[in-house]
């Protein structure tokens, strides 16, 4: 039975009085001890996560050590560490809830070996503390007490080490008890893991910062900025509206004066704001960095500014405010921070003229991060010396007092070296929070094996719950050539009353991840599969992926099938079937095989390796059936897609996708004329068996099913769209779904395709992006995806990439076991917990096209890079203006795929004019802004206009940064369009020569590293760690088509 | 709010509690000689004393009497010193008339009134001190105390409270879980045949959580029944040994 005991506890009210509360404080007889060595594993009830029995000793860390050094408990090679409740309470109370969260985020972590031992409810363990003994000393005697009774439940089996930072610990109870060893932390990784290099250099650089702000502390200068208000005073004044909540953005390109907050939440209902509120310069900013959840407070009206609209240069930013900005906006002052976003940033060391210049004080360092939005962060090490030639380095913030310029940080680890290829890929996943580490042994021996000699058979009691198609539905999966993981196959046949059934069937990937297995938190904390310009990171390991989940042709595949009953001719939907099934696909085709079955060509049936041995006969009546299959589909798809667009869908991806697929033809050396209609009809049958999914979970699952959204776009954030529109004389209605997508179909101008492209893409970045949610916590309204015009759908179609597949999967299945009335065996995320990992996965996918983004920008500068401006050919090239601004234009280069800005006027206040030969040169002159077109004038009273929408040719270079990501820099050097001499090459499309771009940069990368001889195994055994793909892969293709495809709406079609 | 975490990760309360375990439970019958019957009862450190007088004839005015049942006439004070912050508590106040409403339907529905018309019954309860679930021990204590007086009930009424965090139901709560605002349910029960006497909740829940939340304060009060049927038993063994001598 339990035990009670009374605490006494002396709290301060907040009017200041002392008051004397009691506690009841109950104690038990045991407590799960999470140790394989338990004598009475039933006594103790060691549910879930134990200790690993292959390690020599347990860690106990000292509550001090949990505070300080909780990064490197962090890693993975540390093993059996048991945090006492104590230590966790230390850190709760002291540290604040963010790295609380982080701790307990890490006992959760399966693949962590820790655990928690809540000696505090022990009743051998817990000890009262004692009348005049201070906090941190009862907090040591605890956790040595726990220590020691630990040691003893564990039968003296297993030697226990407590690391303290407390001298007189270690004096106390050094040698009191045998078996029971209290060091040092220092001593404790010196002697046990002294080839844990990172960790000794975290721990150092954690020791000195720490040192530092003592010492600071005890300095107390003057202060560089206000204090920030209690977080009572700012709940409060939030309420009452005085105070605005919001998210800090600061302006990429003038990081150091310009930062928006990003309204949130009720505030914004209550006042009436409508745009961001403007943070004008480091001061009123007060500490608060990118990303942090602010309170903000508004100036009077007369100390409202603009915001500048003349494109800056990152490096003279201030100088150049020459300009008149805008008009005033609603301008703040940041008085609080209620949520601090900080994450690892990447940053550069200064060179060493720069550290000079710095001064006294070698040992603090002011580092520049890699993203501009960051501020300088000082950090003290002693490898400065070391890191200082050209490395990229990890640094996390630890605080940033009133008193500092810059926030104080610590040094992490090395990544990688500057403008080296593996390096700056790695600063672009930790930039995006990305981490990739290989499949552990733990996770990799959970999954099933499917090798020659032990080959992965259907079991039998799959065989009996299953419905089996292999015999009766001819199943087949269109995809790009080459694709090795099929999510989707699809099976159309009339039913024996004349109706049609089609089926569209998913890989069922949650029948080899169960849920919290290894491999399923591995994959919800990946979320997503990502893709980056040369390499791809899996979700899933390559077992699963390209093998057994994947559904090949002519082998045994589990699926979950949704199956449609249709009318034969309306195409009605009479009845729908959900459930698990086995399949045989009996096609693997390839998109433009498809195609030309479609279209009548039966020429490609040589290209079809299924048909290769059949005799004559049979393979004329297998091809007929196929073609009849093909045939069908595509009618049911052009019904339902008709459907959709009465409804207003729009066909935002159209004319982008299509160029793309053009292109992806190219490579194949096929060249059609029109986009190929398959392509559609596979994307309808996954849209349509989203919506049903999404139908059918939700009704089931009212208050925990997870759908996606599109939220409809913000009108004034088409302003920019119908203003471009207008100058070339289309007018573009917005007002709802359908009436944009049909203005934007009549918006085309024959003479020049590219119009019609900027104007769509235009479109797209007005709109917001589309998001998953769980549905109990919106309106039923707010379900709506606006571009699909939906009223519900969800993703369900690609669980071998997306973690929220998996997720549906598992709700689509535990709805049906709900429809036969049989218990629901998994536990399904309550309402809470979906909602946290909607947000989770909506992060991660923003993360994935980022880092997608940020690796197409490295390749093309890297590409760049190397060739001279002056004299490449390569390096000029036709561009179209889509923006004007007040000191320059904004330029879409079609070729490349390059959107970038050109400057009118240089650093020097020139000008450019264009002479008669329409070369560009720079003048003294003015400029002058008008709606749609800019206009140079020179001092010589020569003048040249730039319409929107105008070509012109532009020299590409690449301008070098040490701290941050090399940028593209486009000059243009004439108002003329670009005449290419060879006229092949202006056929050639972005897609080929990005993908060439990327072969080649990954080539010349490749050649230098052979060059090094000493660097090559290195590589190599990256190359081998992370099992990536080199150079050219069909992802880089499909990824290819993603990224110029207006990424979201390409998302949904489960392409 | 730094906030308390009111249930951790390994499922365990402020005060070291699972969700579903109640607090200690003491309580002893027959403390005052002069009253029909009186009770003492401590959960945890909420602590409340029930004196019961009665059935005896209608005082003041005669008019209330009913004609087909006893008067059930219930009232509570907590005492000055019984919270954290001295406070003088006057009586009549909202909060006391209240609880002494609610009392009052809770023993209107155990005690078997029609056996005693036109007579009344008196109930005074006094918290000592308040950590939480004071209707419970209200309730509890003057169970004891009426079953002390020898009134006919139909069954023990049995009383807890329990709330509802991160979506686990917590039985009993204590007074930092009441404090930190969350929904709150006060339950009372007749155990044998599992009809309830008395529910009370005054914040919003969900209604699919009601479901969970109710079963763990019936649970909760079944539990206290069995604590409270053994201080009976107890307290009658002592009796029967006294009155043998």
């Amino acid at each position: 039975m339990l035990q009670k005991r009374e605490k006494v506890l002396l709290l301060r009210t907040f009017h200041g009085r002392t008051l004397r509360i009691v506690r009841e404080h109950y104690l038990r007889p045991s407590v799960p001890c999470h140790s394989p060595l338990c004598p009475q594993p039933a006594a103790c009830r060691n549910d879930g996560k134990l200790l690993t029995s292959d390690v020599t000793h347990y860690v106990i860390p000292d509550w001090k050590v949990v505070q300080d050094y909780l990064e490197i408990l962090e890693f993975p090679e540390l093993k059996g560490i048991i945090f006492m409740q104590t230590a966790c309470q230390a850190v709760q109370h002291q540290r604040g809830r963010r790295q609380y969260n982080k701790l307990r985020n890490l006992l959760k972590d399966a693949r962590h070996d820790s655990i928690l031992f809540a000696n505090e409810f022990q009743q051998h363990c817990y000890l009262p503390r004692e009348r005049g003994e201070s906090m941190e000393k009862w907090q040591t005697r605890s956790i040595y007490n726990a220590a020691v009774w630990y040691y003893h439940h564990c039968q003296d089996r297993m030697p226990v080490i407590m690391v303290t930072e407390d001298e007189e610990a270690i004096q106390q109870y050094g040698s009191e008890t045998e078996g029971v060893f209290v060091i040092s932390f220092k001593n404790y990784l010196d002697s046990f893991w002294p080839d844990l290099k990172a960790a000794h250099e975290l721990c150092d650089s954690i020791l000195q910062s720490r040192r530092e702000r003592e010492n600071e502390s005890q300095e107390s200068r003057g202060k560089e900025y206000p204090e920030h208000l209690p977080l009572e005073v700012l709940e409060a004044g939030i309420k009452s509206g005085r105070y605005i909540q919001g998210i800090l953005n600061v302006n990429k390109h003038r990081a150091q004066m310009e930062a928006f907050v990003r309204l949130q939440g009720a505030s914004s209902k209550d006042s009436d704001l409508v745009s961001d509120i403007l943070i004008h310069g480091m001061k009123a900013r007060n500490r608060s960095i990118h990303g942090d959840v602010v309170a903000a407070e508004l100036l009077p009206k007369d100390e409202w500014k603009g915001r500048t609209t003349a494109l800056g240069e990152s490096d003279n930013e201030d100088k150049a405010s020459g300009e008149s900005p805008s008009e005033p906006m609603p301008t703040g002052r940041v008085v609080g921070i209620l949520q601090k976003n900080w994450r690892d940033y990447v940053v550069t060391f200064p060179s060493k003229e720069e550290v000079q210049s710095q001064g006294k004080n070698a040992q603090k360092i002011l580092v520049t991060p890699w993203d501009y939005r960051i501020p300088k962060i000082r950090i003290s090490t002693q490898q400065a010396e070391a890191l200082q030639v050209d490395f990229r380095v990890v640094v996390r913030i630890d605080s940033w007092e009133s008193t500092s310029v810059y926030p104080n940080g610590h040094f992490v680890r090395v990544l990688g070296k500057i403008r080296d290829l593996e390096g700056e890929i790695a600063t672009i996943l930790v930039e995006n929070s990305i981490s990739v580490v290989p499949f552990s042994e733990a996770q990799m021996c959970k999954m099933p094996v499917n090798t020659p000699e032990n080959p992965w058979k259907v079991s039998p009691e799959e065989e009996r719950e299953r419905k089996d198609l292999r015999k009766t539905h001819l199943v087949f999966s269109i995809d790009p050539k080459g694709c090795e993981d099929v999510d989707d196959t699809l099976s159309v046949r009339t039913l024996n009353n004349g109706n049609l059934e089609l089926g569209v069937h998913i890989a069922d990937v949650t029948h080899f991840v169960a849920p919290n297995s290894y491999i399923d938190t591995e994959a919800r904390t990946r979320a997503t599969t990502y893709y980056l310009a040369d390499r791809r990171y899996d979700m899933l390991p390559s077992i699963l992926s390209a093998d057994l989940c994947s559904l090949l042709g002519g082998v045994d595949r589990y699926a979950v099938s949704v199956m449609w009953e249709l009318d034969a001719t309306s195409y009605e939907v009479k009845k729908v079937w959900y459930g698990r099934t086995i399949i045989r696909s009996t096609y693997k085709l390839f998109y433009e095989a498809a195609q030309e079955l479609l279209d009548g060509n039966f020429s490609v049936i040589e290209d079809i390796p299924e048909f290769k041995d059949l005799d004559e006969k049979s393979r004329q009546a297998k091809l007929e059936e196929l073609v009849w299959a093909i045939g069908k589909l595509t009618d049911i798809a052009r019904h339902v897609r008709a459907k959709r667009d009465r409804c207003g869908a729009l066909e935002l991806e159209g004319v982008e996708v299509r160029v793309q697929l053009d292109e992806q033809k190219n490579i194949h050396d096929l060249i059609p004329k029109e986009p190929l209609e398959v392509h559609e009809t596979v994307a309808e049958c996954m849209i349509l068996a989203n919506h049903w999914v999404a139908k059918k979970i939700w009704e089931s699952f009212p208050h925990q099913a997870l759908l996606r959204q599109h939220p409809p776009p913000h009108q004034e954030f088409f302003s920019e769209l119908r203003e471009c529109a207008k100058a070339k004389g289309f007018s573009i209605d917005t007002r709802s779904n359908k009436t944009l997508a049909e203005s934007l179909d009549k918006a085309n101008d024959p003479s020049d395709p590219i119009v019609n492209r900027l104007l769509r893409s235009m479109a797209t970045q007005a709109m917001s992006n589309a998001l998953y949610f769980s549905t109990g916590s919106c309106a039923e309204e707010e379900f709506r995806h606006y571009g699909l015009a939906l009223d519900k759908y969800t993703h369900f179609t690609s669980p071998i990439r997306r973690y929220s597949d998996i997720v549906v999967h598992r709700l689509l299945l535990a709805a049906i076991s709900k429809d036969k009335k049989m218990e629901i065996k998994e536990n399904l995320f309550s309402n809470k917990e979906l909602e946290e990992l909607c947000r989770h996965i909506n992060n991660r996918n923003r993360a994935a096209q980022h880092s997608q983004k940020q690796s197409t920008e490295l390749f093309q500068c890297m590409y760049f890079k190397d060739r001279d401006p002056e004299t490449e050919e390569r390096c000029i090239s036709d561009g179209v203006i889509y923006s004007i601004r007040t000191n320059g234009v904004l330029v879409f280069i079609p070729r490349f795929g390059i959107k970038g800005a050109a400057y009118l006027k240089n650093k020097d206040g020139l000008v450019i004019s264009c002479g008669p030969d329409s070369r560009s040169e720079w003048q003294p002159g003015s400029l002058q802004r008008f709606q749609n077109k800019i206009t140079s004038t020179t001092t010589r009273g020569d003048s040249v206009t730039f319409h929107l929408f105008d070509h012109v040719t532009v020299r590409i270079s690449v301008q070098a940064s040490r701290c941050h990501s090399d940028t593209i820099r486009l000059e243009i050097i004439s108002n003329k369009p670009y005449m290419i001499p060879n006229t092949e090459l202006s056929h050639q499309n972005p897609l080929l020569l990005k993908s060439e771009l990327v072969k080649e940069v990954t080539k010349s990368v490749e050649e230098a590293q052979l060059a090094q001889e000493v660097k090559v195994e290195t590589i190599q055994e990256e190359y081998q760690e992370y099992c990536q793909t080199k150079g050219r892969s069909l992802y880089l293709l499909l990824e290819e088509i993603k990224d110029l495809a207006l990424l979201d709406v390409s998302n949904d079609y489960g392409v | 709010m730094a906030g308390l975490e009111l249930l951790s990760d390994q499922g365990y309360r402020v005060d070291g509690r699972r969700a579903g375990e109640l607090r200690k439970i003491q309580a002893r019958m027959g403390v005052f000689a002069q009253a029909d019957g009186s009770a003492y009862i401590e959960q945890g450190n909420t602590k409340a004393l029930a004196v019961v007088y009665g059935p005896h004839e209608i005082r003041g005015s005669r008019a209330r009497a009913l004609p087909d049942r006893a008067l059930v006439n219930c009232q509570y004070s907590s005492a000055t010193f019984s919270t954290g912050e001295r406070k003088r508590r006057p009586h009549g106040d909202r909060k006391s008339c209240e609880m002494g409403l609610q009392l009052r339907q809770t023993f209107e529905a155990a005690i078997l009134t029609q056996l005693h018309p036109r007579s009344q019954i008196d109930i005074y309860v006094q918290v000592l001190q308040a950590d939480g679930g004071t209707y419970a021990a209200c309730v509890n204590a003057a169970t004891l105390a009426v079953m002390d007086a020898g009134i006919p009930m139909r069954d023990f009424v049995c009383a807890c409270s329990a709330g509802f965090v991160d979506g686990t139901a917590l039985a009993d709560l204590s007074h930092v879980e009441e404090a930190a605002g969350g929904p709150q349910l006060a339950l009372a029960l007749l155990p044998a045949s599992g009809q309830i006497a008395l529910l009370e909740m005054d914040a919003r829940l969900h209604e699919d959580h009601l479901e969970p939340v109710l079963e763990a304060a019936a649970r909760a009060a079944r539990d206290v029944h069995t604590l409270l049927d053994r201080v009976v038993r107890q307290h009658v063994r002592e009796a029967s040994v006294l009155l043998g001598d």
